[in-house]
C-alpha cells in the first residue's frame, strides 16, 4: 500500500462519511459544514487524478461561493433550530422504496459494466491541466463554449427582471 | 446556423431597445419585425443560402426536418406576437425585457432541433428552461404566478438533475458525447441503459408525459396567460423535437429496449390528460389538462419512430401550435375565464366565436381541420409498427372523450344566455384570427401544403 492508496481510501471514507452526515444531521448548519467537507475530499479525488483544474474550481465555486450562498439562506429563513416538521410515515416509506430501487439500478449497472476493470491513471497523464484543457474548450467545444455566454445573458436578463423593485 | 445567430444578436436588441426606446408600440414593432427577419433568415437556409460557414465539430446538424421545424417554430411565434404583443403589455414593467427571454428561448429551441450532441441537448434545454421559470414569475404582486414560478423552477432543477446524471452515465459507458457514437455502440452495457432511462424520465418530465405531469396544471394556470399561451405550444412542440431527435439518433438501436416504456407512458398520458379535463371548471386548466392529453397524442410519433412519425410530428406541431395559439389569444381577451365567462360570446362577438370553434374543432380532430389529419398521421404510424395495436385503439377512445370538453366551449358560446365581458379587440386581431382559422382548414385539407418542405 503505497501513499496514493493510503490517500485514495482516506478520502473515499471521509467524503462517504461526510455525505451521511448531511442527510443524518438534525441541525440544517451542520448538514451544510458536512457538505464543505464533502466538497474537499471530492476535491482531494481530482488532484490524485491530476486534474488541478477541475479541483481548484470544485473549491472555489461549490465549496466557496455557492455553500455560503447556502448558508446565508438557512440562516436568513431561521432554520438553524431543529423545525424539522413531522413527516407522513407512508412518503417516508415511498421515499426509502423509490431511492431503493435507483440504488440497485446503479449497483447492478455499475457491476455488470467494463469500468471494473478499467483502472484510473493516477499521478500520471495531463488531460486535466488548464493547458489542455483551454486548447480543448477553444478549439474542438468552441462552439458549445460560445453559446452558453446565451445562457447566462438570459439568466441575467432574468434576475433583473424578477430581483428590481418596481 | 443563421437563425441562431440571429436570434442571438435580436435578444440582445430588444435589451437595448428597452433602455433607449420610450414608447412601448416601437419596441413591439421591432419584436415583429425581428421575428419576420428569423422566418426570412431560415428559410433562405433551407434553400442552400447559410451566411456563416461555422465549424461545429459535429455536434449540430442543420437537416431539412429541423428547418422545417424552425420555421413552424418562427411562423407560430410570429402570429403569437401579432395576437398577444399588446397583453405581454400587462404583465410587468419590463416589456422588453420579455421580448430578450423569448428571442433567447427560440435560441435554445434551434438548438434542441439541430443537436448531434448531447451537450448541445444540454445547454438548449436550459437555455429554454431558464428563461421560462422568469417569464412565469413576471406577474410579481401575483402570489399564484410566484407559487408557479418557484414550483417550475424546483421540479425543473431536479429534472435537469437528472437529465445530467443520465449524460453522464452514457459518457461514462461510450467515451463521446456524439449521437451516433452511442448509437454504434455494440452491445449496450447496464451502464448505457440506465442512463437511457434517467433522460427517457427527465424529456417526459419536460413535454409533461404522465406520471411526470404534476407540474404542469399549476404552472400553466399560475403563469400569466400570455406566457402560458406560449409555454404550452411552441416550448412543449420544441421538447418533443429534442425528444424525438434523441431516441431516434442515440437510441435508435435500442428501440425494442424503450418501445414498451414509451407505449405505455403514452397511455397513461392520454388518459390522465383526458380524464382529467374533463372535470376542470377553468378553461384555462382545461387547456392545460389539453395539452398534456395532445402530448400523449404526439408521443405516439415517438413510440412508432418511422417516416410516417417524422411527418407527423411536424404537422402535428403546426396544428396544434397554431390553434392553441388562437384559443389563448381569444382567452386572454375575455374577463372570466370560467367555462360560464363565454357564454353567449357568439351574439355579442360572432366573430371570435366562429375562429375559436374552428380551433376547438381542431385540437378536437374534427375532419376537414388540420387537427384532424394530423391525429391521422399520428396513428398511421403506430400501426405501421405493428405492435401494440390496443395503444392505437385506446387513444381513438381517448380522442373521442376530447370531444366533451372541447364541445363545452362550444356549447355555451352559442347555446347559452349570457353577457361575456370583453375587452375590445383591435381590427388586426381579427384579421390575424380570421387568417389563422383559414390556415388551419387549408392544412387539413391540403396537408402536403407543409409536408412538401419537408422533401424539396
Amino acid at each position: 500500500m503505497n501513499v496514493t492508496q493510503i490517500l485514495f481510501w482516506f478520502l473515499s471514507v471521509l467524503a462517504l462519511f461526510g455525505a451521511l452526515m448531511v442527510v443524518t444531521s438534525k441541525n440544517p448548519v451542520h448538514s451544510v459544514l458536512w457538505l464543505i467537507a464533502t466538497f474537499f475530499s471530492i476535491s482531494g479525488h481530482y488532484i490524485l487524478l491530476n486534474a488541478q483544474f477541475l479541483a481548484i474550481v470544485n473549491i472555489i465555486v461549490y465549496a466557496g461561493a455557492i455553500m455560503v450562498l447556502f448558508l446565508f439562506v438557512i440562516m436568513l429563513m431561521n432554520l438553524n433550530k431543529t423545525t424539522e416538521p413531522k413527516k407522513n410515515r407512508w412518503l417516508k416509506l415511498a421515499g426509502g422504496v423509490a431511492g431503493g430501487c435507483l440504488l440497485l439500478v446503479f449497483i447492478a449497472a455499475l457491476k455488470s459494466s467494463e469500468i471494473t476493470q478499467q483502472t484510473a491513471e493516477v499521478k500520471t497523464g495531463d488531460i486535466g491541466l488548464i493547458k489542455n484543457l483551454g486548447r480543448e474548450l477553444f478549439s474542438t467545444y468552441v462552439v458549445p463554449f460560445e453559446i452558453s455566454s446565451i445562457l447566462f445573458l438570459s439568466a441575467m436578463v432574468g434576475a433583473v427582471v424578477i430581483g428590481k423593485k418596481e | 446556423m443563421n437563425a441562431l445567430i440571429l436570434s442571438a444578436v435580436l435578444g440582445v436588441i430588444m435589451m437595448f431597445s428597452g433602455v433607449m426606446l420610450k414608447q412601448k408600440s416601437a419596441v413591439r414593432n421591432i419584436a415583429i419585425t425581428g421575428l419576420f427577419l428569423l422566418l426570412v433568415v431560415n428559410i433562405l437556409e433551407m434553400s442552400g443560402m447559410s451566411f456563416f460557414r461555422i465549424n461545429t465539430a459535429g455536434m449540430m446538424h442543420f437537416d431539412r426536418f429541423s428547418l422545417l421545424f424552425n420555421c413552424i417554430v418562427f411562423f407560430s411565434t410570429f402570429v403569437y406576437l401579432l395576437l398577444s404583443a399588446r397583453d405581454i403589455e400587462k404583465t410587468g414593467n419590463y416589456y422588453a425585457e420579455y421580448f430578450t427571454l423569448i428571442f433567447f428561448i427560440l435560441c435554445g429551441v434551434i438548438l434542441v432541433s439541430s443537436f448531434q450532441s448531447l451537450l448541445i441537448l444540454f445547454l438548449g434545454i436550459e437555455i429554454i428552461s431558464i428563461p421560462l421559470y422568469i417569464l412565469t414569475g413576471s406577474d410579481k404582486k401575483n402570489l399564484k404566478s410566484n407559487e408557479a414560478s418557484l414550483k417550475y423552477f424546483l421540479l425543473g432543477a431536479f429534472s435537469t438533475g437528472l437529465m445530467l446524471m443520465g449524460i453522464a452515465l452514457i459518457y461514462g459507458s461510450v467515451g463521446s458525447f456524439s449521437t451516433a457514437q452511442i448509437n454504434m455502440t455494440e452491445k449496450p452495457g447496464a451502464l448505457m441503459i440506465a442512463g437511457m432511462i434517467l433522460l427517457l424520465f427527465s424529456m417526459s418530465f419536460k413535454v409533461s408525459a404522465a406520471p411526470f405531469h404534476f407540474w404542469t396544471p399549476d404552472v400553466y394556470d399560475g403563469a400569466p396567460t400570455v406566457f402560458t399561451s406560449f409555454m404550452a405550444t411552441i416550448v412543449k412542440v420544441a421538447a418533443f423535437i429534442a425528444f424525438i431527435r434523441l431516441f431516434g439518433e442515440a437510441f435508435g438501436n435500442l428501440q425494442p429496449q424503450w418501445q414498451i416504456w414509451i407505449a405505455l407512458i403514452t397511455a397513461a398520458t392520454l388518459f390522465i390528460g383526458n380524464i382529467t379535463a374533463v372535470f376542470q371548471q377553468s378553461v384555462k386548466r382545461m387547456l392545460a389538462y389539453s395539452s398534456i392529453a395532445q402530448a400523449g397524442f404526439m408521443l405516439l410519433s415517438l413510440y412508432a419512430m418511422n417516416a410516417d412519425a417524422k411527418e407527423g410530428l411536424l404537422l402535428y406541431s403546426a396544428a396544434y401550435s397554431l390553434a392553441t395559439i388562437g384559443i389563448f389569444a381569444v382567452l386572454i381577451k375575455m374577463n372570466d375565464y370560467t367555462f360560464d365567462g363565454f357564454n353567449g360570446l357568439a351574439k355579442y362577438q360572432p366573430l371570435l366565436a366562429a375562429t375559436t370553434t374552428i380551433f376547438l374543432l381542431s385540437l378536437a380532430g374534427i375532419p376537414l381541420t388540420a387537427g384532424f389529419i394530423s391525429k391521422f398521421y399520428m396513428l398511421k404510424a403506430a400501426v405501421a409498427t405493428g405492435r401494440h395495436l390496443w395503444l392505437v385503439i385506446f387513444a381513438v377512445l381517448m380522442a373521442a372523450v376530447s370531444v366533451y370538453y372541447y364541445f363545452r366551449v362550444i356549447q355555451a358560446m352559442y347555446f347559452k344566455e349570457g353577457q361575456p365581458g370583453i375587452i375590445t379587440t383591435s381590427p388586426v386581431f381579427k384579421y390575424t384570427l380570421v387568417v389563422l382559422a383559414a390556415l388551419i382548414i387549408i392544412l387539413g385539407i391540403f396537408p402536403n401544403l407543409l409536408l412538401n418542405w419537408y422533401y424539396f
